[in-house]
C-alpha cells in the first residue's frame, strides 16, 4: 500500500529527478525533458492528493508524510508552479549539480509542506537548508564559498534550536504531531520551535543570514532561494502559531527594517534579499494578528509574493548574467540593451509596491485591512510606512538605476530565451492574480469576505505611490548608489569569530596556577574543541583571504573552482544515497 | 517597437514630468469622490492624508537610512576580508 502512495508525494518527483539527472549529462535534450517534465508531474499530482496518506510508524512513532488541507493547498500549488518557473529560468544551466540541489531544495519545501509530524518535519527542514546551500556554493566565488559556509551554520544553529523544541515539546506531551499551538498555552518547548521557525522566515534579529547569502548565490540559484525557505517557514508558522502576538509586533518592525536596508544597499540581488525580510514581514504580522482575514491575507501575499519576488530576481539576473554586474553604481543605461529584462523587472517592481491590477494590490492590502479591521492601527501604519519604502527602492529606485539614470558603458544583450519566457509567465501571473484575485482567493484557507477594488483602497494607493514617486523626484541626487556595504547584525558572528580566536588562545596560557587541575582539563578541552571548530570555520572563511592575497585572485578561484565541482558531485551523491536511504527505509519498513 | 517607445519617451521628459504632476493632482481629487465606508482610524477620513503620508514617509525614510549608513552603517566593500 505504501509502495504505491510513495508516488503521491509530489517530493518523490523531485528526488527521483534528482537521481536520474546525474546519468543524463552526455543527454541534454533528455536531460531538459526532465527539468521540465518533473515540476509538471508535481504540479498535476498535487491536484490529485488525498486528505491523508504515508502514514508510517517507525520506532515508536508515527510519521505523517502527507496531511492535505486547504492551508497545504495553496502553499503546494505556488511551490510546484514556481518550480516551473525556475526550472526554465534555468534550462541553459550545464552544471547538472544545480539543478539537483535546487531538486533536492524543492523537494525538502515540499515535505515540510505536506508532513504531520514534528520528525518528518525536521528531516525535510535540514534537507532544504543542506541543499540550498549548494545553489549558494555553485556561484564558485571566493564570496559564495564564506557566504555559503556561514548560512549552512547560521541554519544548522537554527535546526538545532528547533529540534531542541522538538525533544522537548515530546518529552512534555509525548506526541509529535504537527497541529496548531494556542498562544495562551505555550510552553518553552513551543517557543523554541518558534525560533526555529522564524530563523527561517529571517525575522530580525536573526535575519542577516538572508541579505548575506542570496546575493552570493548562482543566478538560478537565487531564483529558487527567494521563492522556498522563507515561504516554507511563513507556512508553518501559519499552521503551528497562528495569533501570537510576539509575531505580529516582530513582523511590522521587519517590514520598516527591510525596506529601510533596502534604501541604502548597492547590490541590486541584496536590495532585493531585504525585501524579502520586509515582504515576509507582512506575512509574519499577518500570521501573528491571527484572525481568518489575516491569516488569508499571509497565505495570499506569500503566492504573490513568491511569484513577483522570483520574477524580480529573475530581471536582475538577467543582468548579472550577461552584464557579470550587479552593483547598481556599476551599471546604468542598460534600456537599450536589455528592454525586455526591464519590462519584466519593472513588472515584478510594481507588483510588489502593490499597484492596482497587479497581485500585490490584492493581497499586501488584505492583511494591512486585517490589522486595521483589529485595531491595530501601528501596525496598519508601519506596514503602509513599509510600502512606501518598497516601492521608493524596487518599484523605481532599482529599475532607474539599472536600465536609466546615468549611461554606464556596460553593452550587453536581453537574456536567452528561456529566462525571458519564465519571467513573462512569472509577469503574465502577476496581472493574472491581480485582475482575477477569486482564483487566489478560492484557494484559500478561509472564506474571502474582502473587495480589494473599492473607490477607497484605490484612492489610498494612488495617493501613496504617486507621492512616494514624488519624494523620489525631489531627493534622486541623494539616492545616487555608492559602492559601499552596510553593517548588519552578522557583524556579530563574522567579527566575532575572529574576537573569539583570541579568546580562544589565551585560557590556554593563562590558565595555570589559580583554575583548579579538574576544571583547567575540562575548561581546556572544552576551548579546544570550540577553537577546533571556530579555525575550521576560520580556515574557510577568514584565512582564504590573507593566505589567497599571496597566491593571486586568479589562482585562487582555479584552485577553488577545481576543488569544489570535484566535491560538490561527492557531496551531492552521497547526501542523495542518504537521503534515499532514510525514506525507503522510513516508508517501506 | 519597444525600444523605440522607450526612446521616444526618454527625449520628451519633460512631457513625462507634466503628466506625473496632473496625476498626483489627480489623485488628490479623486480621494474627494473616494467612498469610505468603514474607516479604521482618523487619517481614513481625511482628504489627501495617504499624498501626506507617502511624500512625508518617504522623504523620512531617505533622511533617516540614508543618515544611519553615513554615520554608522555603511563600511568599505572590503571591510569583512579585512
Amino acid at each position: 500500500m505504501i509502495s504505491s502512495t510513495i508516488f503521491i508525494h509530489p517530493a518523490t518527483w523531485f528526488l527521483m529527478g534528482a537521481v536520474l539527472l546525474p546519468f543524463l549529462n552526455k543527454r541534454p535534450g533528455l536531460k531538459k525533458g526532465v527539468l521540465i517534465a518533473v515540476p509538471l508531474i508535481a504540479f498535476t499530482v498535487i491536484h490529485w492528493l488525498p486528505d491523508s496518506f504515508g502514514q508510517v510508524s517507525y520506532m515508536g512513532f508515527d510519521l505523517v508524510f502527507g496531511r492535505v488541507d486547504q492551508l497545504t493547498r495553496v502553499f503546494l500549488h505556488v511551490f510546484t508552479v514556481m518550480a516551473i518557473i525556475g526550472c526554465i529560468y534555468g534550462l541553459h544551466v550545464k552544471e547538472t549539480g544545480q539543478h539537483i540541489a535546487a531538486f533536492l531544495y524543492v523537494a525538502g519545501s515540499l515535505g515540510v509542506t505536506l508532513c504531520g509530524d514534528y520528525l518528518t518535519l525536521f528531516i525535510f527542514w535540514e534537507l532544504m537548508a543542506f541543499a540550498s546551500t549548494f545553489l549558494v556554493w555553485y556561484r564558485k566565488k571566493r564570496r559564495s564559498i564564506e557566504a555559503g559556509y556561514r548560512y549552512l551554520l547560521v541554519h544548522t544553529a537554527g535546526g538545532l534550536v528547533l529540534l531542541g523544541g522538538i525533544f522537548l515539546r515530546y518529552k512534555n506531551i509525548h506526541d509529535l504531531s504537527f497541529v496548531q499551538i494556542a498562544a495562551n498555552g505555550a510552553t518553552f518547548a513551543d517557543y523554541l520551535i518558534m525560533i526555529g521557525f522564524m530563523l527561517n522566515a529571517a525575522v530580525p534579529p536573526i535575519h542577516a543570514w538572508l541579505p548575506d547569502a542570496y546575493p552570493e548565490a548562482s543566478v538560478t540559484g537565487a531564483v529558487f532561494m527567494c521563492a522556498f525557505t522563507t515561504k516554507t517557514a511563513v507556512y508553518v508558522l501559519a499552521r503551528g502559531f497562528p495569533g501570537f502576538e510576539a509575531l505580529a509586533i516582530l513582523g511590522a518592525i521587519m517590514t520598516v527594517y527591510g525596506v529601510g536596508y533596502a534604501a541604502i544597499e548597492n547590490d541590486a540581488r541584496r536590495i532585493l534579499a531585504y525585501h524579502i525580510v520586509s515582504q515576509v514581514g507582512y506575512m509574519v504580522c499577518g500570521v501573528g494578528i491571527g484572525t481568518a482575514m489575516a491569516v488569508n491575507g499571509a497565505i495570499s501575499h506569500a503566492y504573490a509574493h513568491i511569484i513577483y519576488k522570483a520574477l524580480l530576481f529573475m530581471g536582475v539576473g538577467a543582468v548579472l548574467e550577461m552584464t557579470g554586474k550587479s552593483k547598481l553604481n556599476e551599471l546604468g543605461g542598460l534600456y537599450k540593451q536589455m528592454p525586455l529584462a526591464m519590462i519584466f523587472t519593472v513588472i515584478g517592481g510594481i507588483s510588489i509596491s502593490g499597484f492596482p491590477f497587479t497581485s500585490g494590490f490584492i493581497s499586501k492590502s488584505m492583511i494591512i485591512a486585517a490589522a486595521g479591521e483589529s485595531h491595530r492601527i501601528g501596525l496598519l501604519l508601519m506596514m503602509t510606512l513599509a510600502a512606501v519604502g518598497t516601492f521608493l527602492s524596487v518599484g523605481i529606485k532599482l529599475p532607474y538605476f539599472i536600465w536609466f539614470g546615468k549611461d554606464s558603458g556596460v553593452r550587453a544583450k536581453d537574456a536567452p530565451w528561456n529566462m525571458n519566457l519564465a519571467m513573462a509567465i512569472a509577469a503574465f501571473l502577476c496581472f493574472f492574480i491581480g485582475i482575477y484575485p477569486e482564483y487566489l482567493y478560492k484557494m484559500l484557507p478561509f472564506p474571502v469576505n474582502y473587495h480589494p477594488y473599492t473607490a477607497y483602497h484605490l484612492s489610498e494607493t494612488l495617493q501613496i505611490l504617486g507621492f512616494t514617486g514624488l519624494g523620489f523626484y525631489l531627493m534622486v541626487k541623494k539616492l545616487k548608489p555608492e559602492p559601499k556595504i552596510n553593517l548588519d547584525v552578522d557583524w556579530f558572528y563574522r567579527k566575532g569569530a575572529r574576537v573569539f580566536m583570541v579568546f580562544a588562545s589565551r585560557p590556554v596560557l593563562s590558565s595555570d596556577g589559580w583554575v583548579n587541575d579538574v576544571y583547567r582539563r575540562i575548561g581546556f578541552r572544552l576551548t579546544m574543541a570550540l577553537a577546533k571548530a571556530i579555525s575550521w570555520f576560520d580556515w574557510e572563511g577568514i584565512d582564504w583571504t590573507i593566505d589567497g592575497s599571496a597566491r593571486g585572485v586568479v589562482e585562487c578561484g582555479n584552485r577553488v573552482r577545481s576543488l569544489m565541482t570535484g566535491k560538490i558531485q561527492h557531496y551531492i551523491g552521497g547526501a542523495i544515497a542518504l537521503t534515499f536511504i532514510i525514506l525507503i527505509i522510513v516508508m517501506l519498513v | 517597437m519597444l525600444l523605440r517607445i522607450l526612446n521616444y519617451l526618454n527625449e520628451h521628459s519633460r512631457m513625462l514630468k507634466r503628466l506625473f504632476f496632473a496625476f498626483l493632482a489627480l489623485t488628490v481629487v479623486f480621494d474627494f469622490y473616494a467612498a469610505r465606508h468603514a474607516p479604521h482610524f482618523f487619517g481614513d477620513s481625511i482628504i489627501g492624508f495617504w499624498a501626506v503620508f507617502g511624500v512625508l514617509g518617504c522623504l523620512g525614510m531617505i533622511v533617516v537610512w540614508k543618515g544611519l549608513s553615513h554615520v554608522w552603517l555603511a563600511k568599505e566593500e572590503d571591510y569583512y576580508d579585512k
